[in-house]
Protein backbone atom coordinates (compact mmCIF):
# COMPACT_ATOMS: atom_id res chain seq x y z
CA UNK A 1 0.00 0.00 0.00
CA UNK A 2 1.16 3.62 -1.13
CA UNK A 3 -0.07 6.54 -0.02
CA UNK A 4 -1.18 9.02 -1.98
CA UNK A 5 0.00 12.77 -1.00
CA UNK A 6 -1.19 15.69 -2.75
CA UNK A 7 1.03 18.52 -2.32
CA UNK A 8 1.14 22.03 -3.21
CA UNK A 9 5.02 24.23 -3.40
CA UNK A 10 7.23 23.24 -0.58
CA UNK A 11 5.72 25.98 2.40
CA UNK A 12 3.38 26.34 4.77
CA UNK A 13 1.60 22.96 5.61
CA UNK A 14 2.50 21.39 2.40
CA UNK A 15 6.48 21.91 3.67
CA UNK A 16 5.89 20.42 6.93
CA UNK A 17 4.58 16.80 5.55
CA UNK A 18 6.95 16.73 2.63
CA UNK A 19 9.54 17.23 4.91
CA UNK A 20 8.01 14.79 7.35
CA UNK A 21 7.78 11.95 5.12
CA UNK A 22 11.35 12.48 3.94
CA UNK A 23 12.58 12.51 7.19
CA UNK A 24 10.76 9.35 7.96
CA UNK A 25 11.61 7.14 4.76
CA UNK A 26 8.37 6.76 3.96
CA UNK A 27 7.29 6.06 0.59
CA UNK A 28 4.48 8.01 -0.96
CA UNK A 29 3.33 9.08 -4.33
CA UNK A 30 4.22 12.77 -4.92
CA UNK A 31 1.03 14.15 -6.55
CA UNK A 32 1.89 18.10 -7.16
CA UNK A 33 -1.43 20.12 -7.50
CA UNK A 34 -1.65 23.61 -7.80
CA UNK A 35 -3.44 25.04 -4.57
CA UNK A 36 -3.86 28.77 -5.49
CA UNK A 37 -5.50 27.40 -8.59
CA UNK A 38 -7.86 25.79 -6.31
CA UNK A 39 -6.93 22.13 -7.46
CA UNK A 40 -7.63 21.04 -4.12
CA UNK A 41 -11.47 21.22 -4.39
CA UNK A 42 -10.86 19.56 -7.86
CA UNK A 43 -13.23 15.96 -8.16
CA UNK A 44 -9.72 14.10 -8.76
CA UNK A 45 -9.28 14.96 -4.89
CA UNK A 46 -11.77 12.55 -2.72
CA UNK A 47 -13.70 15.51 -0.49
CA UNK A 48 -14.98 13.51 2.70
CA UNK A 49 -15.41 15.75 5.65
CA UNK A 50 -12.36 15.96 6.67
CA UNK A 51 -10.49 17.27 3.60
CA UNK A 52 -13.72 19.78 2.69
CA UNK A 53 -13.64 21.33 6.20
CA UNK A 54 -9.62 20.96 7.56
CA UNK A 55 -9.07 23.93 9.81
CA UNK A 56 -6.03 24.34 7.78
CA UNK A 57 -7.41 25.76 4.62
CA UNK A 58 -5.39 24.91 1.33
CA UNK A 59 -3.14 22.36 2.99
CA UNK A 60 -2.32 18.76 1.58
CA UNK A 61 -4.20 15.62 1.88
CA UNK A 62 -2.90 11.87 2.27
CA UNK A 63 -4.76 9.35 0.65
CA UNK A 64 -4.43 5.55 2.71
CA UNK A 65 -6.57 2.93 1.88
CA UNK A 66 -9.17 4.92 0.94
CA UNK A 67 -8.86 7.62 3.43
CA UNK A 68 -8.19 10.91 3.31
CA UNK A 69 -6.43 12.78 5.88
CA UNK A 70 -5.48 16.77 6.41
CA UNK A 71 -3.48 19.10 8.97
CA UNK A 72 -0.11 18.85 9.00
CA UNK A 73 1.05 18.28 12.14
CA UNK A 74 -1.29 15.58 12.60
CA UNK A 75 -0.13 14.14 9.61
CA UNK A 76 3.72 14.13 10.42
CA UNK A 77 2.31 12.29 13.56
CA UNK A 78 0.71 9.83 11.46
CA UNK A 79 3.89 9.39 9.78
CA UNK A 80 5.68 9.17 12.24
CA UNK A 81 3.92 5.87 13.62
CA UNK A 82 4.66 4.68 10.51
CA UNK A 83 7.88 5.43 9.10
CA UNK A 84 11.19 3.75 9.72
CA UNK A 85 13.43 6.77 10.05
CA UNK A 86 14.25 8.57 13.52
CA UNK A 87 11.69 9.68 15.53
CA UNK A 88 10.02 12.97 15.03
CA UNK A 89 8.21 13.22 18.25
CA UNK A 90 9.53 12.86 21.50
CA UNK A 91 8.93 9.63 23.59
CA UNK A 92 8.52 11.29 27.15
CA UNK A 93 4.89 12.36 27.72
CA UNK A 94 5.94 15.84 29.13
CA UNK A 95 8.24 16.37 26.12
CA UNK A 96 5.49 15.53 23.40
CA UNK A 97 3.16 17.60 25.50
CA UNK A 98 5.68 20.69 24.92
CA UNK A 99 5.58 19.65 21.29
CA UNK A 100 2.35 19.22 20.66
CA UNK A 101 1.53 22.34 22.92
CA UNK A 102 4.18 24.01 20.76
CA UNK A 103 2.21 23.09 17.69
CA UNK A 104 -1.12 24.10 18.87
CA UNK A 105 0.47 27.43 19.23
CA UNK A 106 2.07 27.73 15.73
CA UNK A 107 -1.52 26.54 14.42
CA UNK A 108 -3.76 28.76 16.30
CA UNK A 109 -1.38 32.20 16.22
CA UNK A 110 0.84 31.72 14.14
CA UNK A 111 -0.41 29.99 11.07
CA UNK A 112 -3.52 32.12 10.36
CA UNK A 113 -1.37 35.59 10.67
CA UNK A 114 1.24 33.94 8.41
CA UNK A 115 -1.53 32.90 5.65
CA UNK A 116 -3.53 36.26 6.56
CA UNK A 117 -0.26 38.75 5.53
CA UNK A 118 0.88 36.04 2.31
CA UNK A 119 -2.59 36.23 1.18
CA UNK A 120 -2.56 40.06 1.33
CA UNK A 121 0.88 40.03 -0.36
CA UNK A 122 0.41 37.58 -3.45
CA UNK A 123 -3.52 37.87 -4.00
CA UNK A 124 -4.50 34.50 -5.70
CA UNK A 125 -6.27 35.42 -8.78
CA UNK A 126 -9.62 33.86 -8.90
CA UNK A 127 -12.02 31.93 -6.14
CA UNK A 128 -11.88 27.95 -7.37
CA UNK A 129 -15.62 26.52 -7.73
CA UNK A 130 -16.54 23.75 -5.58
CA UNK A 131 -15.00 25.03 -1.95
CA UNK A 132 -17.52 23.22 0.03
CA UNK A 133 -16.94 25.16 3.02
CA UNK A 134 -18.65 28.60 3.41
CA UNK A 135 -15.95 30.03 5.40
CA UNK A 136 -13.33 28.90 3.54
CA UNK A 137 -15.03 30.38 0.95
CA UNK A 138 -14.98 33.78 2.34
CA UNK A 139 -11.35 33.92 3.07
CA UNK A 140 -10.67 32.90 -1.15
CA UNK A 141 -13.54 35.96 -1.78
CA UNK A 142 -11.15 38.39 0.38
CA UNK A 143 -7.97 37.35 -0.79
CA UNK A 144 -9.28 37.60 -4.28
CA UNK A 145 -10.19 41.02 -3.47
CA UNK A 146 -7.44 42.65 -1.49
CA UNK A 147 -10.23 42.86 1.40
CA UNK A 148 -7.69 42.91 4.17
CA UNK A 149 -8.78 44.17 7.43
CA UNK A 150 -6.09 46.88 8.32
CA UNK A 151 -5.99 45.84 12.16
CA UNK A 152 -6.30 42.18 11.46
CA UNK A 153 -2.97 42.67 9.25
CA UNK A 154 -1.50 44.64 11.79
CA UNK A 155 -2.20 42.20 14.49
CA UNK A 156 -0.95 39.69 12.70
CA UNK A 157 2.49 41.71 12.00
CA UNK A 158 2.68 41.34 15.63
CA UNK A 159 2.09 37.76 16.00
CA UNK A 160 4.72 37.14 13.70
CA UNK A 161 7.05 39.39 15.78
CA UNK A 162 5.57 37.59 18.77
CA UNK A 163 6.38 34.10 16.65
CA UNK A 164 10.35 34.82 16.16
CA UNK A 165 10.95 36.31 19.52
CA UNK A 166 9.61 33.22 20.89
CA UNK A 167 12.02 30.68 18.47
CA UNK A 168 14.63 33.30 19.89
CA UNK A 169 14.24 32.86 23.56
CA UNK A 170 13.54 28.64 22.97
CA UNK A 171 16.77 28.61 21.34
CA UNK A 172 18.84 30.81 23.49
CA UNK A 173 20.56 28.15 25.88
CA UNK A 174 22.31 26.88 22.92
CA UNK A 175 19.94 23.76 21.69
CA UNK A 176 19.56 22.88 17.98
CA UNK A 177 16.52 22.39 17.90
CA UNK A 178 13.26 23.88 19.47
CA UNK A 179 12.58 20.71 21.58
CA UNK A 180 15.94 19.90 22.28
CA UNK A 181 15.69 17.17 19.53
CA UNK A 182 14.52 17.59 16.18
CA UNK A 183 10.69 17.37 15.83
CA UNK A 184 7.52 18.68 14.41
CA UNK A 185 8.07 21.66 15.84
CA UNK A 186 10.90 22.64 13.95
CA UNK A 187 9.27 21.49 10.81
CA UNK A 188 5.95 23.22 11.37
CA UNK A 189 7.33 26.56 12.92
CA UNK A 190 9.35 26.73 9.51
CA UNK A 191 7.05 26.15 7.72
CA UNK A 192 5.10 29.28 8.50
CA UNK A 193 7.56 31.24 9.53
CA UNK A 194 9.88 31.01 6.53
CA UNK A 195 7.78 33.36 4.35
CA UNK A 196 7.28 36.41 6.38
CA UNK A 197 11.49 36.82 6.22
CA UNK A 198 10.07 38.90 3.11
CA UNK A 199 6.94 40.07 4.45
CA UNK A 200 7.27 40.93 7.74
CA UNK A 201 11.52 41.79 7.59
CA UNK A 202 11.69 43.42 11.24
CA UNK A 203 10.79 40.64 12.88
CA UNK A 204 14.10 38.84 11.70
CA UNK A 205 16.19 42.18 12.39
CA UNK A 206 18.30 40.66 15.22
CA UNK A 207 17.29 37.06 15.03
CA UNK A 208 20.59 35.48 15.13
CA UNK A 209 19.54 32.15 16.72
CA UNK A 210 16.37 31.76 14.76
CA UNK A 211 18.55 32.57 11.47
CA UNK A 212 20.93 29.77 12.40
CA UNK A 213 18.27 27.27 13.28
CA UNK A 214 16.78 28.09 9.99
CA UNK A 215 20.06 27.23 8.39
CA UNK A 216 20.16 24.19 9.79
CA UNK A 217 17.12 22.96 9.46
CA UNK A 218 17.54 23.74 5.58
CA UNK A 219 20.46 21.57 5.29
CA UNK A 220 19.10 18.45 6.69
CA UNK A 221 18.86 16.24 3.69
CA UNK A 222 14.94 15.22 4.05
CA UNK A 223 14.13 19.39 4.14
CA UNK A 224 16.30 20.19 0.89
CA UNK A 225 14.95 17.58 -0.48
CA UNK A 226 11.69 18.90 0.13
CA UNK A 227 12.31 21.88 -0.87
CA UNK A 228 13.97 20.58 -4.23
CA UNK A 229 10.09 19.75 -5.06
CA UNK A 230 9.27 23.56 -6.03
CA UNK A 231 8.87 24.39 -9.60
CA UNK A 232 9.43 28.06 -8.99
CA UNK A 233 12.65 30.08 -7.35
CA UNK A 234 11.23 30.58 -3.65
CA UNK A 235 8.53 28.63 -2.88
CA UNK A 236 7.95 30.68 0.38
CA UNK A 237 6.02 33.41 -1.50
CA UNK A 238 3.51 30.60 -2.92
CA UNK A 239 0.01 31.52 -0.62
CA UNK A 240 -3.38 30.00 -0.49
CA UNK A 241 -5.63 30.52 1.77
CA UNK A 242 -5.43 29.24 5.42
CA UNK A 243 -6.75 28.78 8.49
CA UNK A 244 -9.63 31.68 9.73
CA UNK A 245 -8.07 34.46 12.13
CA UNK A 246 -9.85 33.66 15.63
CA UNK A 247 -13.03 34.76 15.55
CA UNK A 248 -12.83 35.89 19.48
CA UNK A 249 -10.33 38.46 18.31
CA UNK B 1 -1.72 10.86 48.60
CA UNK B 2 -1.52 12.05 44.83
CA UNK B 3 1.20 14.38 43.01
CA UNK B 4 -1.68 15.16 40.58
CA UNK B 5 -3.17 18.73 40.96
CA UNK B 6 -5.99 19.88 38.58
CA UNK B 7 -7.07 23.66 38.31
CA UNK B 8 -10.89 23.49 36.64
CA UNK B 9 -13.99 25.41 36.46
CA UNK B 10 -16.84 23.49 35.92
CA UNK B 11 -17.19 19.79 34.47
CA UNK B 12 -17.81 21.55 30.63
CA UNK B 13 -15.65 22.50 27.89
CA UNK B 14 -11.93 23.43 28.15
CA UNK B 15 -11.98 22.76 31.85
CA UNK B 16 -13.97 19.34 31.60
CA UNK B 17 -11.68 17.92 28.93
CA UNK B 18 -9.17 16.83 31.17
CA UNK B 19 -10.93 16.08 34.53
CA UNK B 20 -12.62 13.30 32.54
CA UNK B 21 -9.35 12.05 31.01
CA UNK B 22 -8.37 11.35 34.38
CA UNK B 23 -11.57 10.32 35.87
CA UNK B 24 -11.46 7.65 33.31
CA UNK B 25 -7.70 6.66 33.70
CA UNK B 26 -8.32 6.17 37.35
CA UNK B 27 -5.88 8.67 38.45
CA UNK B 28 -6.79 10.57 41.38
CA UNK B 29 -6.24 14.40 41.92
CA UNK B 30 -6.39 17.87 43.43
CA UNK B 31 -9.31 19.39 42.40
CA UNK B 32 -8.72 23.23 42.14
CA UNK B 33 -12.21 24.59 41.99
CA UNK B 34 -11.91 28.04 40.08
CA UNK B 35 -14.75 30.19 39.64
CA UNK B 36 -14.74 31.67 36.08
CA UNK B 37 -17.80 34.02 36.83
CA UNK B 38 -15.56 35.22 39.73
CA UNK B 39 -12.61 36.09 37.79
CA UNK B 40 -10.78 33.54 39.78
CA UNK B 41 -8.27 32.49 37.13
CA UNK B 42 -7.18 36.00 36.82
CA UNK B 43 -5.87 36.30 40.41
CA UNK B 44 -2.32 36.12 41.38
CA UNK B 45 -2.81 32.97 43.35
CA UNK B 46 -3.84 31.13 39.81
CA UNK B 47 -1.46 33.47 37.93
CA UNK B 48 1.64 32.18 39.92
CA UNK B 49 0.61 28.70 38.51
CA UNK B 50 -0.51 29.68 34.78
CA UNK B 51 0.75 33.54 33.93
CA UNK B 52 -1.73 33.39 31.25
CA UNK B 53 -4.57 32.87 33.05
CA UNK B 54 -6.20 30.29 31.08
CA UNK B 55 -8.29 27.28 32.79
CA UNK B 56 -7.62 24.58 32.58
CA UNK B 57 -4.04 23.81 34.31
CA UNK B 58 -3.00 20.70 35.52
CA UNK B 59 0.27 20.37 38.22
CA UNK B 60 2.24 16.70 38.23
CA UNK B 61 4.58 16.76 40.46
CA UNK B 62 6.73 20.23 39.62
CA UNK B 63 5.47 20.08 35.75
CA UNK B 64 2.67 22.95 35.00
CA UNK B 65 0.39 21.72 32.07
CA UNK B 66 -1.82 24.20 29.94
CA UNK B 67 -4.06 23.68 26.83
CA UNK B 68 -6.65 21.12 27.56
CA UNK B 69 -6.46 18.77 24.14
CA UNK B 70 -2.84 18.46 24.75
CA UNK B 71 -3.05 18.14 28.47
CA UNK B 72 -5.50 14.87 27.86
CA UNK B 73 -3.05 13.27 25.12
CA UNK B 74 -0.76 13.91 28.22
CA UNK B 75 -2.71 12.01 30.83
CA UNK B 76 -3.14 9.34 28.60
CA UNK B 77 0.71 8.33 27.94
CA UNK B 78 2.15 9.16 31.54
CA UNK B 79 -0.37 7.48 33.76
CA UNK B 80 -1.69 3.64 33.37
CA UNK B 81 -4.71 3.02 33.09
CA UNK B 82 -7.12 2.09 29.77
CA UNK B 83 -5.55 3.73 26.87
CA UNK B 84 -7.53 6.57 25.74
CA UNK B 85 -5.40 7.37 22.58
CA UNK B 86 -6.68 4.54 19.86
CA UNK B 87 -3.90 2.20 18.60
CA UNK B 88 -4.21 2.54 14.79
CA UNK B 89 -2.00 5.64 13.15
CA UNK B 90 -4.91 6.51 11.27
CA UNK B 91 -7.66 6.45 14.06
CA UNK B 92 -5.24 8.18 16.03
CA UNK B 93 -5.11 10.96 12.98
CA UNK B 94 -8.54 11.35 13.27
CA UNK B 95 -8.87 11.49 16.98
CA UNK B 96 -6.52 14.69 16.35
CA UNK B 97 -8.61 15.67 13.20
CA UNK B 98 -11.54 15.93 15.64
CA UNK B 99 -10.36 17.75 18.34
CA UNK B 100 -8.99 20.17 16.70
CA UNK B 101 -12.04 20.67 14.65
CA UNK B 102 -13.94 20.84 17.55
CA UNK B 103 -11.96 22.85 19.63
CA UNK B 104 -11.58 25.70 17.19
CA UNK B 105 -14.27 25.27 14.88
CA UNK B 106 -17.10 24.36 16.34
CA UNK B 107 -16.45 25.02 20.10
CA UNK B 108 -16.36 28.94 19.67
CA UNK B 109 -19.28 29.06 18.09
CA UNK B 110 -21.26 27.13 21.14
CA UNK B 111 -19.31 29.05 23.16
CA UNK B 112 -20.04 32.27 21.78
CA UNK B 113 -23.60 31.71 22.03
CA UNK B 114 -23.43 30.21 25.89
CA UNK B 115 -21.02 33.28 26.91
CA UNK B 116 -23.96 35.63 25.26
CA UNK B 117 -27.05 33.39 27.24
CA UNK B 118 -25.10 32.73 30.35
CA UNK B 119 -21.56 34.17 31.27
CA UNK B 120 -22.51 37.63 30.07
CA UNK B 121 -25.86 37.84 31.91
CA UNK B 122 -23.85 35.93 35.36
CA UNK B 123 -21.63 38.58 35.62
CA UNK B 124 -22.98 41.85 34.45
CA UNK B 125 -24.88 42.39 37.72
CA UNK B 126 -21.37 43.18 39.10
CA UNK B 127 -20.37 46.63 39.73
CA UNK B 128 -19.31 48.51 36.43
CA UNK B 129 -15.64 49.49 38.64
CA UNK B 130 -15.21 46.16 39.93
CA UNK B 131 -15.73 44.47 36.64
CA UNK B 132 -13.54 46.82 34.81
CA UNK B 133 -10.56 46.04 37.26
CA UNK B 134 -11.07 42.08 36.73
CA UNK B 135 -10.95 42.63 33.02
CA UNK B 136 -7.97 44.81 33.13
CA UNK B 137 -6.08 41.75 35.38
CA UNK B 138 -6.73 39.46 32.48
CA UNK B 139 -3.17 38.94 31.05
CA UNK B 140 -4.40 37.93 27.25
CA UNK B 141 -5.23 41.46 25.33
CA UNK B 142 -7.54 38.19 23.06
CA UNK B 143 -9.22 37.64 25.96
CA UNK B 144 -9.81 40.87 27.26
CA UNK B 145 -11.49 41.65 23.76
CA UNK B 146 -13.60 38.21 24.77
CA UNK B 147 -14.75 39.15 28.01
CA UNK B 148 -15.56 42.76 27.18
CA UNK B 149 -17.78 41.28 24.35
CA UNK B 150 -19.55 38.94 26.21
CA UNK B 151 -20.10 41.35 29.62
CA UNK B 152 -21.52 44.10 27.42
CA UNK B 153 -23.59 41.75 25.07
CA UNK B 154 -21.15 43.17 22.42
CA UNK B 155 -21.88 39.98 20.07
CA UNK B 156 -23.15 41.37 16.78
CA UNK B 157 -25.70 40.27 14.99
CA UNK B 158 -23.42 38.82 12.23
CA UNK B 159 -21.52 36.98 14.43
CA UNK B 160 -23.93 35.11 16.51
CA UNK B 161 -25.67 34.46 12.72
CA UNK B 162 -22.53 32.58 11.56
CA UNK B 163 -22.24 31.08 15.28
CA UNK B 164 -25.06 29.19 14.88
CA UNK B 165 -24.60 28.54 11.45
CA UNK B 166 -21.68 26.79 12.65
CA UNK B 167 -23.48 25.14 15.39
CA UNK B 168 -26.24 23.62 13.09
CA UNK B 169 -23.66 22.31 10.52
CA UNK B 170 -21.35 20.84 13.43
CA UNK B 171 -24.51 19.17 15.11
CA UNK B 172 -24.86 17.33 11.22
CA UNK B 173 -21.08 16.41 10.83
CA UNK B 174 -21.35 15.05 14.49
CA UNK B 175 -24.42 13.06 13.31
CA UNK B 176 -22.63 11.77 9.97
CA UNK B 177 -19.64 10.63 11.75
CA UNK B 178 -21.44 8.89 14.61
CA UNK B 179 -23.37 6.87 12.23
CA UNK B 180 -20.21 5.87 10.47
CA UNK B 181 -18.64 4.09 13.67
CA UNK B 182 -19.23 3.54 17.22
CA UNK B 183 -17.52 6.18 18.44
CA UNK B 184 -16.78 9.82 17.04
CA UNK B 185 -12.96 8.89 16.05
CA UNK B 186 -12.67 4.83 16.05
CA UNK B 187 -14.44 1.93 17.11
CA UNK B 188 -13.13 2.48 20.94
CA UNK B 189 -14.18 4.98 23.07
CA UNK B 190 -11.41 7.64 23.72
CA UNK B 191 -10.18 11.51 23.76
CA UNK B 192 -11.93 12.19 20.53
CA UNK B 193 -15.53 11.51 22.63
CA UNK B 194 -14.42 12.90 25.90
CA UNK B 195 -13.64 16.49 24.20
CA UNK B 196 -16.91 15.95 22.44
CA UNK B 197 -18.75 15.33 24.90
CA UNK B 198 -17.87 18.16 26.74
CA UNK B 199 -19.06 20.44 24.23
CA UNK B 200 -22.07 18.14 23.18
CA UNK B 201 -23.28 17.26 26.19
CA UNK B 202 -25.94 20.07 26.57
CA UNK B 203 -26.59 20.14 22.84
CA UNK B 204 -30.13 18.48 23.32
CA UNK B 205 -31.23 21.18 25.72
CA UNK B 206 -29.81 24.10 23.84
CA UNK B 207 -30.51 23.45 20.10
CA UNK B 208 -33.08 21.19 20.79
CA UNK B 209 -34.86 22.09 17.53
CA UNK B 210 -31.24 20.68 16.39
CA UNK B 211 -30.68 17.64 18.48
CA UNK B 212 -33.05 15.31 19.45
CA UNK B 213 -33.82 11.40 19.36
CA UNK B 214 -35.58 11.53 15.98
CA UNK B 215 -33.35 13.69 13.98
CA UNK B 216 -30.09 13.30 15.37
CA UNK B 217 -30.29 9.31 16.82
CA UNK B 218 -26.72 8.98 16.63
CA UNK B 219 -25.69 12.02 18.75
CA UNK B 220 -28.38 11.11 21.02
CA UNK B 221 -27.19 6.93 21.47
CA UNK B 222 -23.50 8.56 21.95
CA UNK B 223 -24.15 11.18 24.32
CA UNK B 224 -26.24 8.73 26.66
CA UNK B 225 -23.77 6.01 26.15
CA UNK B 226 -20.91 8.39 28.06
CA UNK B 227 -23.38 9.50 30.43
CA UNK B 228 -23.50 5.94 31.18
CA UNK B 229 -19.77 5.55 32.15
CA UNK B 230 -18.91 5.78 36.09
CA UNK B 231 -16.37 8.09 35.40
CA UNK B 232 -18.53 10.65 33.59
CA UNK B 233 -20.59 10.31 36.77
CA UNK B 234 -17.82 11.04 39.04
CA UNK B 235 -16.89 14.02 36.75
CA UNK B 236 -19.91 15.54 37.07
CA UNK B 237 -20.61 15.31 40.49
CA UNK B 238 -17.88 17.86 40.78
CA UNK B 239 -20.04 20.81 39.28
CA UNK B 240 -21.36 23.66 41.13
CA UNK B 241 -23.85 25.39 38.48
CA UNK B 242 -26.70 24.92 36.84
CA UNK B 243 -24.41 24.30 33.89
CA UNK B 244 -23.18 21.02 34.98
CA UNK B 245 -26.63 19.99 35.83
CA UNK B 246 -27.95 20.26 32.23
CA UNK B 247 -26.02 16.89 31.89
CA UNK B 248 -29.25 15.07 33.45
CA UNK B 249 -31.18 15.67 30.64
CA UNK B 250 -29.55 12.47 28.99
CA UNK B 251 -31.34 10.53 31.72
CA UNK B 252 -34.21 10.37 29.74
CA UNK B 253 -35.16 7.65 27.42
CA UNK B 254 -35.09 7.47 23.67
CA UNK B 255 -38.03 8.71 22.35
Amino acid sequence: MTGILYHGQPNGPSFTVLAAAFEKGVDLDLRAIDLVAGERHSTALPHPLEVDQSIEGEGPVLVVDGVAMTDSVFLACYLDELGSGPAIRPADPYARWQMMAWCRYVIERVAPAAAALGNAAAPPLGVPAGIASADLEGRWKNAVEGKADDSQLADSRTKIVQAVEKVEAQLADGRDWLMGDFTIADLESHAWLAGMRGIVPEAFASAPLTDAWGARLRARPAVARALGLATIAHPETIWAPGPEINRWG
Amino acid sequence: MTDVTLYHWEPNANSGKPMLALFEKGVAFDSHYLDLLNFDQHKPDYLAVNPLGTIPAMKHGDLVLTESTAIMEYVDEAFDGPRLMPADPVDQWRTRWWMKFMDQWLAPSFSMIGWSVFVGPSVRQKDPAELEAAIDRIPMPERRVAWRKAINGAFSPEEMAESQRRVGLGIGYLEEALGQRLWLASDSYGLADINGFNLAYAIPLSQPHLCNDELTPNIMRWLRAIYARPATRACWALGRTDLARRISLLESEPA
